[in-house]
């Protein structure tokens, strides 16, 4: 059943959650927790979801972006990266796109404002910006 | 087909527990012979009550559980039924001391709360849009960017390490931050790129210094097209600077919450 990634050149990589990583990330900190009274406690689980959650800026990890810029090539141009990304581009499995119906888009939108505004989480709105 | 609960030796009552993945509406089915996690796996079966089941499998607790097996099996498990029918994920690690507790006190408990999430759901999936920099971009981006970061590169060039550590220390300060801002505006372009296809959406926390966009989007299945597309075009425009990947349509981790407290 484990699908691997397979970005397919340069685009959105598809199916279902790949590496164990996007796992962690989902299922140890999201979904529903059940009430404390009904459940059996086991060892070691509350430490997982601790663990999983811990990233902070150090001055380890400011010197290791040093490091790297240190190691930068200057004459190496955008596109010189064949080791960071070459394995991500393997198995290169392009999904077919259906049409895809424009009908619900109209639906949704309205919908989409609303529920947006109650979780309370997206970010403004940008302008466009190039990157 | 239909899911049973036949009994199996539950002779210690300690040793066993049932592991709930997830809640469905109680008209689903589960196809034979899925297994759940442990070792040796459980067999996953459903335990009904009312128009609510949990989907569930038996479960050792004297062993430790989340070997990284039994993460992806949950995982698994959930998104494999999220395109057929509305599913609410638990939370890994989730044991009720018996089938009947499951039922009562989880199940009937909570039934008014579980089935009208449920309903929410109802042909939706969600969808992870996840983006991380290409280390080497991203740095000549922020170091043609950043005057003062350009400046404190030639310092450290070819420097004592030892002698140059506060400016390296800067250096890698201002890169932190300047991921940073990007990170924010990265995915506000993800958000406004896709909102209009979503019904819903999260922002996940970063959870890797290079991560450049990590959003949830709740999806109607008939809009699952358009998102693909628009997260095709995105990841088309940004090759070599952020890797991008969709992942979905899996159950909606992050749109359910109840009441019930934690402690």
């Amino acid at each position: 059943m484990t699908t691997a990634m397979q970005p397919g050149g340069g685009s959105a990589a598809r199916p279902s959650p790949s590496g164990l990583a996007d796992v962690i990330d989902t299922i140890l900190d999201k979904g529903l927790v059940i009430d404390a009274y009904v459940r059996v406690s086991l060892v070691g689980i509350e430490l997982l979801t601790i663990d999983a959650r811990v990233v902070v800026a150090s001055v380890d990890t400011y010197l290791r972006f040093a490091e790297a810029v240190n190691r930068l090539d200057i004459s190496q141009d955008k596109e010189g990266l064949p080791g960071l990304i070459g394995d991500m581009q393997e198995g290169g499995a392009k999904h077919k796109t259906k049409g895809a119906l424009e009908a619900a888009g109209e639906k949704l939108r309205d919908f989409a404002a609303d529920s947006r505004e109650r979780a309370g989480q997206r970010s403004g709105r940008a302008g466009k910006e190039g990157s | 087909m239909a899911a049973q609960s036949e009994t199996k030796p539950e002779s210690e009552a300690q040793q066993t527990g049932i592991y709930v993945y997830g809640i469905l509406p109680g008209d689903v089915e589960l196809e034979a012979d899925v297994r759940g996690i442990g070792d040796p796996p459980g067999e996953v079966r459903l335990v009904r009550q009312g128009d609510l089941a949990a989907l569930v499998s038996e479960v050792d607790v004297s062993k430790p559980l989340g070997e990284p097996d039994d993460l992806v099996v949950h995982e698994q498990l959930l998104d494999s039924i999220a395109p057929d029918a509305p599913v609410l994920p638990l939370r890994f690690g989730a044991v009720v001391a018996s089938e009947d507790a499951v039922a009562h006190e989880l199940l009937e408990a909570h039934q008014d709360e579980f089935a009208s999430a449920l309903e929410e759901l109802e042909d939706r999936a969600e969808y992870v849009v996840r983006g991380r920099y290409v280390e080497q971009a991203v740095l000549q981006e922020i170091l043609s960017e950043n005057e003062e970061a350009a400046r404190l590169r030639e310092q450290i060039k070819d420097a004592d390490p030892d002698a140059t550590r506060d400016a390296r220390i800067r250096l890698g300060e201002i890169i932190d931050n300047a991921i940073s801002e990007k990170r924010e505006k990265d995915t506000r372009t993800v958000g406004d790129a896709l909102a209009g296809h979503a019904v819903a959406s999260v922002v996940r926390p970063a959870t890797h210094e290079l991560d450049a966009v990590h959003v949830a989007f709740l999806v109607a299945s008939d809009a699952a097209d358009e998102v693909e597309q628009a997260a095709e075009k995105l990841a088309a425009g940004w090759e070599g600077r952020v890797e991008l990947r969709l992942l979905g349509p899996m159950a909606a981790y992050d749109f359910v919450a109840t009441t019930a407290p934690e402690s």
